[in-house]
């Protein structure tokens, strides 16, 4: 396969050609790709706070944010710049220091996730090998954090909504590994190019989503759990449990909870996209494409058109993801506690496993069509 | 065994049943939000209050005969009467008169038994202030006009959802002199005079034969 633009190797032999040692040049790359990433992460945020307003407030027939900036797009900004300016409380009988922990304990592993995201073949901060495997064990560690500001708050909502948190993501972490596991056993490979790469060449058709509708589904629903999102939502229930983990929390530890929850929404739909979707890879294949234009694949211009589409590809494949969660969001009442662990335990985990097993299964006879 | 499978189908049924429901739910939800907005962006446009609106209460100094009937058929005794026995003229004169609307429930018992009309409902329901005790009307308060919705330049005046034509959902961008459903009061009334006037007329025929 085509290796398309590699940024890297060109940044790295542009400053050996002008006398850097090789050690000192990819020095010199690895912050680049990794502040693009929290500046893409960033402004993630806003677009899908802004995103989850209007299509709440459309689907309630409002108008939504409209008069911070056109169509309200700097609403998030506004919000974000009022906690940054709100005083920071820590209650009297709380523990400070778990108080302080916890939501940054919540924050930095949605963030270091993006490590393992792709947008293109080169596109990736590092392609690791145990790559998916790195998400599920950073997206364990979130509950510890959300434990610790549950327990620290020392308030009943906030330790009753941590506990919720923690039993609803170890309940869904299982089916979410089992369901990628499924994806992992036809690719061969926990890395998540490998896992595109795999499904690019038959355009639409070679996405795993028809290979592995099941797993689709029940990861999509685990994630949403894994997010809080609303079917799910109830470690911060507010009718029940004021606002869960967060009742005690005001300013910017607030809004870490907020920016995590948000950017594990678009981190979600990103994985969705990459292990269901087919990452980069557009509904008809590029190498296709090329040739049917009659130009070759290596030609300089068509790289750089091919990178870029690649990158809206990911991220349209994303956003529609996550349109969906808000659509859902207003559909789908909450489920009770019981429920959901019902759900989690009675019903994903079974039917992933059996996903799983069938997967295997149907390795071992149709080993053309499910990566032998 | 059978059973075992019997109960693997109907769960897988019901599994797809709920599915099914998620989907048209997801439907409805979709489908919404091709609607258009029906929200009255407030500060900027005001619904008009209908004709029996019962909003801030009006008090007419010089008609009140300080009888203190509203006081009496008040739910809480809310009004504040202070009057003195005028011994000259033999009347009472009213020297305060008060009402405090951050009690008041508007049930609009006094406008309704007041033998004089000197109280009155009007259209004003933005009473919000930042001291309770601002709510405690005094005679002079009570004695100010609303103003009106129609006459302000910086709003826009919506129609509520009874004044709109038939069919029509949306007060923005109504058409001028749109006529809303049904008949209007004044035309039910008088029809229902022609009718009383018929009647009576037939009546008086009768008489004379």
């Amino acid at each position: 396969m085509n290796p398309g633009i590699d940024l890297q190797h060109t940044f790295v032999s542009t400053l050996t050609d002008l006398g850097l040692p090789l050690g000192l040049a990819k020095l010199l790359w690895i912050p680049l790709p990794m502040a693009l990433m929290l500046i893409a992460a960033t402004v993630s945020i806003f677009v899908s706070v802004w995103l989850e307003r209007k299509i709440s407030a459309a689907a309630q027939q409002r108008i939504g944010p409209e008069y911070v900036g056109p169509l309200g797009v700097l609403q998030a900004a506004a919000d974000g710049v009022k906690l940054i300016f709100k005083e920071d409380i820590t209650p009297a009988k709380a523990d400070p220091w778990l108080f302080t922990l916890g939501p940054a304990i919540v924050v930095i592993p949605v963030f270091l996730s993006f490590l393992i995201v792709p947008f293109g073949q080169n596109m990736v901060i590092t392609d690791i090998g145990i790559g998916i495997f790195l998400w599920i064990s950073l997206s364990s560690i979130t509950p510890i954090g959300l434990l610790m500001a549950g327990y620290s708050s020392n308030n009943k909502y906030s330790l009753l909504g941590g506990l919720r948190a923690a039993a609803q993501s170890i309940s869904y972490e299982i089916p979410l590994a089992l369901a990628v596991l499924a994806v992992v056993m036809m690719t061969n490979s926990l890395s998540t190019i490998d896992i595109v790469g795999q499904q690019s060449g038959y355009g639409i058709l070679g996405w795993n989503i028809w290979r592995q509708p099941v797993g689709f589904l029940i990861f999509w629903i685990a994630a949403l759990a894994e997010c809080e999102r609303l079917p799910f939502d109830l470690p911060e229930a507010e009718e029940e449990l004021v606002a869960g983990y967060q009742t005690e929390y005001t300013g910017m530890k607030f809004g870490l909870f907020y920016v995590g929850s948000y950017v594990n929404l678009v981190l979600s739909a990103l994985i969705v996209a990459i292990l269901y979707l087919g990452g980069w890879s557009l509904p008809v294949p590029i190498e296709s494409i090329a040739g049917w234009l009659g130009v070759s694949e290596t030609t300089p211009w068509l790289q750089v058109v091919a990178a870029g589409l690649g990158i809206v590809m990911t991220l349209i494949k994303a956003y529609l993801l996550v349109f969906i969660a808000i659509l859902l969001r207003w559909t789908v009442p909450r489920v009770r506690i019981d429920q959901l662990l019902d759900l989690g335990w009675k019903f994903l985990l079974p039917v992933s496993l059996v996903n799983l097993l069938a997967t295997a299964a149907l390795k071992l006879t149709l080993p053309f069509a499910f990566g032998g | 065994m059978p059973n075992f499978f019997k109960q693997v189908a109907d769960y897988a049924k019901e599994t797809r049943q709920a599915a099914k429901f998620i989907g048209q739910g997801l439907s409805v939800t979709f489908d919404h939000m091709k609607r258009r907005p029906v929200t009255v962006q407030y500060p900027y446009e005001k619904l008009v209050p209908s004709e029996r609106y019962r909003g801030r209460i009006h008090f007419e100094f010089d008609k009140c005969i300080s009888c203190e009937v509203c006081v009496r058929v008040c739910p809480i005794n809310l009004p504040v009467v202070d009057w003195e026995f005028d011994k000259e003229s033999k009347k009472k004169k009213l020297s305060h008169y008060s009402i405090d609307f951050g009690v008041c429930i508007f049930c609009g018992n006094c406008v309704e038994y007041c033998p004089t009309n000197c109280l009155s409902m009007t259209e004003e329901y933005e009473l919000a202030s930042y001291d309770r005790h601002d709510l405690n009307y005094d005679s002079v308060a009570l004695g100010r006009l609303p103003y009106k919705v129609t006459d302000d330049p910086m709003v826009t005046p919506l129609r509520e959802l009874a004044y709109l034509p038939k069919g029509v959902m949306n007060p923005h961008g109504l058409p001028a002199g749109s006529r809303r459903a049904g008949q209007r009061p004044e035309e039910i009334r008088a029809e229902m005079e022609a009718e009383s006037a018929a009647t009576k007329s037939t009546d008086s025929e009768e008489e004379a034969q």
